[in-house]
Parts: C-alpha cells; structure tokens; sequence
C-alpha cells in the first residue's frame, strides 16, 4: 500500500548512516533470527543421530522415545545419555548434539550431588549455570529473549492498529466524536496499568494452554497500554489534515477511507516510526516486571523476569543468574535505545521537513 | 420540615431512653416478663437500638440524657438498683434475673449482655454451689512436669520481625489474622487450661483445677483466685459467660467465630459460684477438656458490643491475662509494635508458667520482604530466623558461615512431633477425566515426589504417607504413598482409556483427548516442585498444566470446586485424633443431605447441586465413607476411634484423591548465641520456635558477642551447630 517515496528513502539512508543505531540494528534483528532457530543451538534434542544406519533428525517433529533407539523406556529419549552410550558402544552410531545440549525446561539432575544452582561449568556445557531446578540459565535466557521479544513485537503492532484507528479517526473526523473519544482515552488513560494487569491476570482462568495465556496476557497489556500513542497519531493526523494536499484530495472527491490510507497515514509514520523501539523497550521492561513480580508467564515458561527474581533472592549464594539475566537485558536495551536514538534522528523533520 | 423536628425529638427521647437504662450498669433490666409494672421501660424493647445508637450519638448523649431527664422530671427515671439488695440472692437462686433482680454474679452485666443471657436461658445457667456433682475427680496437672528451664533468666528486649504492619491491634474481626495477633494471642494469652506439651494431659491455667462430669461432655472449672487482666481486674466467671456474648455477636463480624463457639458445640454455660464454672460441650470426646479450655473475655472492658466494636478497639487491645501487654503508645505505626511484659503478672510464679516468658520486652519490627529480613537477621537486627528453606539451610547460612564459625550464631534442628501441615494434591474426583479410579491413581504413581525431596529439599523432608499423619496411634501405621512409577502409572493410564502416545509425548485417548490436567497453587514459593513434578510426569505421559494464582485467588477457585488438582495445605492443629468430616464426607461435597445423593448401588445421582465453600476440595463423595465418618464423629471411645481412623485412612487412600506430598520432622532455626534455650530445647509438641516461649535472652553474653564481633574474635563456648533428637521418630 505504502511505496517508499524518495523522503523515506533519504529518511532510511540516513538511518544507515548513523553508524551505531544501524549496528544495533542488524544485531538486534540477527540475534532475534538466532533465537527464532534457537533449537538448532541450545536445546536438550540431538542435531543428528545415526542410528542402524538410519540418519534422524529430532529437533522439529515428534518427540521420539527411548525404545526409538533400542532403550528400555517410553519416554523422551536422553541424547545426552544417548550421545554417550553410543561413543562407548562402538556401534558406529552416533549423536551430534546443539553447541548447549540443554533444553529450558529440562532439569539436569544427572550428577548425584546437584542440588540447584550449579556455578557455571565449561564442561558440562552449562556456560551461565543453573537455577534452582537445575535448568540451564542460558537455554532459558535465550528463549526468554525470544519469548519477550516476539512479546514485544506483538504488543508494538496491536498497540499501534488499535492507537492509529482510534487516533486517526478523532484527528480525522473531528469535533465531537475528537471530543468524546479523546475523554474516553483520558479516562481509559488513567486506570492504572499494572494493578489492572495483575488483578486481571490473576483471576484468569488457565484452562487453555500456555499459548492462550501468554496471548491473553499480550491482549490485557495491550487494553491498558493503547491510549499512549493515540494523542500522537491523533495531534499529526489533526497538522496533516489542514494542509493544502488533503483539501486538494477532497476536492477531487477521495473518499475519507483514501484520504486518510493514502494521504494522512503516509506522513503520520513518522511519529510512529519513532516511538516503535521506545515502544519495544517499554514492552520488554513491562513483561520482565510482570514475571519478576510473578503476574506474568506462567511457569515454567522461560522468562527474563523469573530468573531476575531468582537472581535476587539468591544474589549471594548464585550470582551466575542475575549477572547474566542483567546483562542480558542491559545489552538488549541499550541496543534498543540506539536504534530509537537513530531513528529519531534519521525521521527529525529539522532535516527532512515535510512542510513544503 | 416541622414534622423531621418532631421525628428528632422521638428519636432522641428513645435514644435517651436507652441509653439511660444502660449507662450506669447497676440499672438492671426491666425485661422479657421480669417487670410487668413498667409498661413504659418494655416500651423500649420495640425500637430499633442500632438506630437509636446512632441518632444519639449524632446529637451527643449527655445532651441526650440529660434532655430525657428534663423531660421526664426525674433525676433518676429508672430505678431498678437491686445490687444492694444482697439480702435476697437466694430467692434468685438459678436464675438470671428474677423478680426483676438479677442474680450477684451478674451484677455488673450491662443491659445488652443480660439480655443476650435471658434469651438464652438454654445456654446460660446458674445453679447454687450445692448442686455441683460431689463425685467428681478434681485434676490439676500436679503430675505433669514442668518443660520450661530454671536457669532461664529474665529480661532483655526479643527482636523479631513481621512481614507487614498489623492493621488492627483487635484480636478478632476483619484484618485481626494476621501474623502479629500471635504475639498478642497464641504466644501469650492464657487459657482456662493447657494442653501440655510434653504429654498427653494438661496443665493448669487460669483454672487451677478442673474436673469432667460423668456426662463426658460437661468440664468443670475452679478459677485461679490469683487470675487477673493487664489492667489489675480479676478474671471473673461470669467472663465466661460473656465470652459466648461476645463470639456470637455480630458485631465482631467473624462469622467462623460466630460459628465455631456457636450454640451447636458449645451447648451450656453454667456458674455455680465465684470460683466454679462448668462448660458443656455438644459430646464426650476423649480430648473434650481441651476442646472447652477457652480464652476469658474482659467483660469490664467491653461491657457490651455494639456497631462501633471495630472501629472502638482498632488500636485500643483488650487487658490480656497473658504476660505481654501491647498499649498504644507503644505501637510506632508502620514500624514497630513493642510489647511489655507485666510487672506484676499474676501468673509470674505459677509452676508452669514460672520459668517461661522471659524477655522484659518484644519488639516486633517490619520488614516487608523475607530475603531482606534474613539480611537483618545476619546484621543482628533479628534475634531468630526459621531456617527451614533449604537453600537458607544450605547455601545462605552454611555450616561454615563466618557469624556460625566464629561462635556468634547457631543453626538448631529440633525434632518434633505434630501433625504436620497437609501438604498435598488434592484431586477433584468429580472433574473429568479425574473422575476416574485408575487415572487418578496413575495419577499418583506419575508424581516423582521422591526427586522433590532428594533434590529440592535435599533429604531433610520426608514423604508424608496418609490423610492423617502426626497422630500417634491414631494415624495408620501401614499405608505408604503411592511411589513414583512409571510403569504403573501407565498401566493405569491405559486402563482409563489413555494408551497411545500423541506426537508430544503426552497419552491420548480413543477420542483423541491428551490427558492433560491443570494443576492449580497459591503458593508461589512452591513453584520449583511443581516444575519438577510436570518434567518428570511427562514420562509418564501426563501433561500438568500449572496455574500459580494468589493465595486469596487460588483459594476462592478451590472453594467453587472448580480445579482439577490443587497443591495446598490445611494447617494441622495438635488434637488427639484427626477430622475427617470437613474434607472427606460428601455433605462438604454437595447440597443434597445425607444419603440423599446416592442410587441404591451407592453410585452417585446426577444433577446434583456442589456446594462451594468448604473444605472438601477433593469432592469426595462416597456412601460408605460418609457412613463411617458419621459413627467416627459419634464415637466416643478412644480405641474405636483410633480403628476407625485407621479404616478411614485406608478408604480414602483407596479412592485415591490426595496424593500426600511431605512432612518436615523438626524445627530448623538459626538464632543469634545469646539466646538460650532449655536443654532439650523446647518441649516435644512445639510447632514454631515462638510457641512456649521457653527461651530466655542473655544480656552480658549479647555484649561479649557484639564486641567479639567488632574486634573480629572467635568465641568457642558453644558448640553452634545443634541437633536435638531426643523426639525423633524412628
């Protein structure tokens, strides 16, 4: 719908100009990549296995059991032990295991004496440590970057559909529906937003799976949160609609529907271009709030937010998680914030004025 | 606008009215029949006192009275004054109020409370001292012995903490439970007698002696004459009377309390003289003397109740009978509640009491978040810690941890013997697919508790085994839970129907269900079981859905019976034998009474109504369990108890609802040295390091550890690192 016009396009080269935004930007946008394929690096699932001569591949597919593999149990096959069994055996068999061989939700109770949070551990693979039930921290860090990520893109678009609608249409039509939308955003505005959210999430029924709370929780964040953006789309939409070229589009007789697709939202994006990573940012902080605070996902989904609070209850005794979780979230944010920096200055209308 | 001042006028003459035949307590009341004479006092009886209260006190009510007298042109409207007639008592004998006198006991009874007593003349009786049974066998714990140390020294200051600011200094009411009215409550207030701790008799507390009538059910009592409040005022038996006034009014909107001391257990009150008293429970039960022992009730206090009890005594505590006493000026809100222990109290040299109760003072401090408090207690700030977490036990406070190294804090565990909280799944037997027998004990067989207490509390829990452990003889020697199998659990699995594993792992049935079950809490700091528990059930092929709400939450949708399986505990109490009827007897299950829900072949009918709100979470409904609860619950034989306790173990095991999850043995504290405890520590039944309050505080040894601490010197007196095993269970 929209065709990048030549301001857009001056707008983007300077974005790639500002060297730092632009970094963050492609690791950003790399490492969410990474996690969306993140089975292939860190998972408790083989890569490979060669078995009788038959090659597997169980990462994406039904689990397999152990008798899949000539083992007495019926249950989900242990490549680890697998992996093991099979360079002793000399069967000519073999395992080739993800680069961390540990799933988030898979306790690693193989050695007798471990009791929780074992310190990290080159050998073993657990390169950040467990927590408590002897979890891997990283396999949980990176699908909890993952999940809060996916989180936050999610949240970013139903936000800015539900904020350009309502905007849109208070700057556009005006008058009364501006003035009894707009006191309709200024109350929805001022419930507050993480007492809302924990009230609503704790009488939620759980009855339908993990996915439907997790979008459950997106869907409640999103009904407090809208309001934000909406003065923003509706104060642009308001300056565009007074200039010459949407008279001239009326006159010609565009229908609203055009006018404000074609016309107005075109140059209204820029506002919003710039507040998207803000709005990315603030998305990540408020999930990992919630989980710290115990409202979020619920477990054992892995989250930024719980290991946070294992971190902290246990800052003495297992350091390991809250310096990794921390710097997880600080390197995460930081890069976040550049972009926005960079953004924000590539769309600065000092430079490139949409006034002519 | 002239008739609303005639209306006021009205109201204020009733309220006045009123509040004259009840402001001074010696104006007996003329009512119920007692004064036929005075048409006009009976006149009262039909207005509505709430609402004349509340007029009165818009207007004032000095003004109020003193506008009725002017009124009625009489200094003294009413004049029943019969407390000098003393002459007379005997032809009141038995009775309340007689003639219009009331009975010398009740002399002091404000008009409400005497009132409350005449409707109820059921409940409330008096007889002379004469007719008190002559062969009864006075008892008075002379042979129990003392659990307390007599080298226990008194003084000092006890720091503890509370996770949040009480919100009332009310022991009874909205917002009263919280964790502080312990210390005004449990730890401190003295009962009619003691349970003692140590044995299965009793001892003495502010009855010297007490007696059980051939009845088995009516519990004779003789008050210690010495018995008396924080305020100096003697505990008198007609305070035994008004404790039933009191927890039956409405006023102190605690409808459990309402209930619990309500007419249907609590069947008869009577006062023979100044000393004696009897209370007559609903039936004979062997523990019936514990179960009668109640608290006293300053009726001086309150007098009477009315609608402005709560917000009268939000911060303004009644005068206990225990040793510490909370005032006021005391309270420093939002920060602390210090409580002074009793210059005077009564009970300072009474044997059991003499070497308890030791510290001059307690402080209770806030501190709003437990690993902070924990922090505190490490600075010095807190004198004890529970250390029954393990990753406090272990990893936070090890055996070689400086402050225990150095000699200046200790780690106890203490063995002792409770029944232990109910930790357990409890499952919804009437929920599908739950409803079934086999997947309910596939069920059982698929939850890896044996990894929960080797891992998580690395061996120190051990797993509890029936619905009624902890209780002597009384709990069923045999029944072991049902272990983690996975074998089992699938045979049984597939007996319910669900022998295919889908593509995940997870069992399907012939319909294609995945046997998939949510598993509900409320406790958050048990999430990390719960983890464990779902990983290691995936082997076996069961999917648990975990939902951690809050408490309140979690709670509420246990109560509607809506869960499928709920990880919660019931605080057990030390009783002498279990209860069965509240979680196991289908009544707790649904409307229909009795056995009114069963077919003729025991199955149960359709369409029946769930009752919500009570504490059969596990919806069990079965027609011959229900039958040996109700013998159970009208036996009065101890040994028929004991078999029938073990015969209601087993059945419940059977059904296979509750899935026992653990026990912890002991006590685990960490306390700074100069605490000291007696030699065996604390007494056998000691639930809480608080309880007994056996401990004393040394104030030169507390300087000699906080300059050792300074200086950084080691102090090796005391070994810090203590078992105590003499109650341990083999």
């Amino acid at each position: 719908m929209f065709q990048i016009n030549p301001l857009t396009r001056k707008k983007l080269a300077r974005f790639r100009s500002i060297k730092r935004g632009y970094w963050s930007f492609l690791i950003l946008v790399s490492l969410y990549l990474l996690s969306l394929a993140g089975e292939l690096f860190v998972n408790n699932r083989a890569l490979l296995v060669s078995y009788n001569n038959e090659i597997f591949f169980p990462i994406y597919g039904e689990q397999m059991s152990g008798k899949d593999f000539g083992l007495d149990y019926e249950y989900e096959v242990d490549y680890r032990e697998l992996k093991r069994k099979f360079d002793h055996d000399g069967s000519g068999n073999w395992v080739i295991m993800p680069m961390v061989p540990f799933g988030p939700y898979e306790m690693d109770y193989s050695d007798e004496e471990a009791t929780g949070f074992s310190p990290p551990n080159l050998n073993k693979g657990h390169f950040c440590g467990t927590d408590k039930t002897e979890r891997d921290v990283l396999a949980r860090l990176l699908y909890g970057f993952r999940i809060a990520m996916t989180f936050a893109i999610g949240y970013l678009i139903l936000t800015y559909l539900i904020a350009i609608a309502a905007g849109s249409l208070m700057g556009y039509l005006g008058g009364k529906s501006d003035m009894l939308g707009l006191r309709f955003v200024e109350i929805w505005a001022n419930v507050p937003f993480l007492y809302m959210v924990i009230i609503l999430v704790s009488v939620m029924p759980g009855g339908w799976g993990v996915g439907w709370q997790v979008s459950s929780l997106l869907i409640i964040m999103v009904m407090f949160s809208w309001t934000g953006m909406t003065y923003y789309i509706r104060a642009s939409v308001y300056k565009e609609k007074s200039r010459d070229y949407i008279a001239a589009a009326r006159v010609i007789g565009a229908s609203p529907v055009r006018i404000i697709f074609k016309h107005l939202l075109p140059n209204v994006v820029s506002t919003l271009v710039t507040f998207a990573p803000f709005t990315i940012a603030a998305a990540i902080s408020s999930i990992t709030a919630l989980d710290f605070l115990g409202y979020g996902l619920p477990p054992p989904t892995p989250s930024w937010g719980e290991l946070l609070k294992q971190g902290v209850s246990n800052l003495r005794t297992a350091p390991w998680i809250v310096i990794s979780t921390v710097t997880a979230l600080v390197f995460t944010l930081t890069l976040v914030t550049f972009i926005g920096e960079a953004v924000r200055e590539a769309f600065d209308p000092k430079k490139f004025s949409t006034y002519e | 606008m002239k008739k609303l001042k005639h209306l006021n006028t009205f109201i204020v003459i009733t309220a006045v009215i009123f509040f004259s035949s009840c402001e001074n307590p010696k104006l007996k009341p003329p009512r119920e029949n007692v004064n036929q004479d005075n048409k006009e006092q009976a006149g009262v009886d039909g207005i509505d006192r709430e609402f004349a209260r509340e007029l009165a006190r818009e207007f004032g009510r000095e003004f109020a009275i003193e506008f009725a007298r002017q009124l009625k042109g009489s200094n003294n409207p009413v004049n029943f004054d019969f407390s000098k007639d003393s002459n007379n008592t005997q032809s009141i004998e038995g009775h309340i109020v007689k003639e219009g006198k009331v009975h010398p006991l009740l002399t002091h009874c404000s008009e409400d409370v005497l009132e409350f007593y005449q409707k109820h003349p059921d409940c409330f009786s008096i007889l002379s001292a004469d007719s008190l049974p002559e062969d009864l066998k006075w008892q008075d714990g002379s042979g129990e012995q003392e659990f307390a140390s007599q080298n226990a020294r008194r003084g000092g200051t006890w720091e503890v903490y509370m996770r949040d600011f009480p919100r009332t200094l009310r022991t009874i009411g909205p917002d009263a439970n919280g964790a502080f009215r312990s210390y005004l409550l449990d730890y401190n207030v003295i009962s009619l007698v003691h349970p003692h701790p140590n044995s299965d008799g009793y001892y003495p507390g502010l009855a010297n002696s007490w007696a059980v009538g051939k009845d088995g059910r009516t519990v004779y009592f003789r008050l210690d004459p010495d018995a008396q409040y924080s305020d100096g005022k003697k505990v008198k038996v007609s305070d035994f009377f008004f404790f039933f006034y009191f927890m039956r009014s409405k006023h102190i909107q605690a409808p459990w309390y309402n209930d619990f001391y309500g007419k249907d257990k609590f069947q008869k009150v009577t006062l023979y003289d100044q000393e004696t008293f009897s209370i007559t429970f609903y039936k004979a039960k062997p523990d019936v003397v514990e179960r009668v022992a109640i608290r006293a009730k300053p009726e001086h206090f309150y007098k009477e109740l009315d609608g402005e009890f709560l917000s009268k005594y939000q911060w303004n505590p009644e005068p206990t009978t225990g040793a510490y006493v909370a005032l006021a000026e005391n309270v420093d809100k939002g920060k602390s509640v210090t409580l002074i222990r009793q210059k005077d109290w009564w009970a300072d040299q009474k044997r059991f009491f003499r070497y308890r109760f030791n510290p001059e003072k307690i402080r209770v401090s806030v501190v709003r978040d437990y690993n902070k408090a924990f922090e505190v207690f490490l600075k010095g700030g807190v004198d004890m810690f529970g250390l029954a977490k393990t990753e406090f036990w272990y990893d936070k406070l090890p055996d070689n941890h400086k402050l225990v190294q150095n000699g200046y804090l200790s780690k106890v565990t203490f063995f002792n013997q409770t029944p232990p909280p109910s930790y357990a799944l409890r499952i919804n037997s009437q929920k599908p697919p739950l409803n079934d027998l086999n997947l309910r004990k596939g069920f059982h067989h698929a939850m890896n508790f044996d990894l929960v207490l080797e891992k998580i509390f690395r061996g120190d829990f051990v797993r509890m085994n029936t619905v009624a452990d902890g209780y002597g003889g009384r709990s069923h020697p045999t029944i072991k839970a049902r272990e983690f199998s996975i074998e089992k659990a699938v045979a049984y699995f597939a007996k319910g129907g669900f022998s295919e594993r889908g593509g995940d792992g997870i069992l399907v049935n012939s319909k294609g269900q995945r046997l998939s079950i949510e598993l509900l809490t409320g406790y958050r700091h048990f999430e990390d079981v719960l983890v464990v528990l779902k990983e290691q059930a995936k082997k076996a092929g069961l999917e648990l859905k975990l939902k951690v709400l809050e408490p309140t939450a979690a709670w509420k949708a246990a109560n509607e019976k809506n869960h499928q399986v709920i990880f919660s505990a019931f605080n057990s109490f030390v009783e002498l034998f279990p209860r069965f009827w509240e979680p196991y007897h289908s009544d707790n299950a649904y409307q229909e009474i009795g056995d009114s829900k069963f077919n003729e072949d025991g199955s149960l009918k359709s369409n029946l109504t769930t009752k919500v709100s009570t504490n059969n979470f596990t919806q069990t409904a079965v027609r011959e369990i229900d039958h040996l609860i109700n013998k159970y619950r009208d036996e009065e034989d101890l040994g028929k108890i004991t078999e029938m306790a073990h015969q209601l173990s087993q059945m419940i095991h059977d059904h296979a609802v509750w899935v026992p999850a653990w026990k912890k043995p002991w006590l685990r504290i960490g306390h700074w040295n100069w605490i000291k405890f007696p030699e065996d520590w604390g007494p056998k039944e000691t639930r809480d390091y608080e309880e007994f309050q056996v401990f004393w505080i040394d104030e030169t040894e507390k300087d000699k550890i906080l300059q050792a601490m300074e200086k950084g010197e080691v102090l090796k007196d005391n070994p810090t690192i203590r078992i105590y095993e003499k109650y341990k269970d083999n």
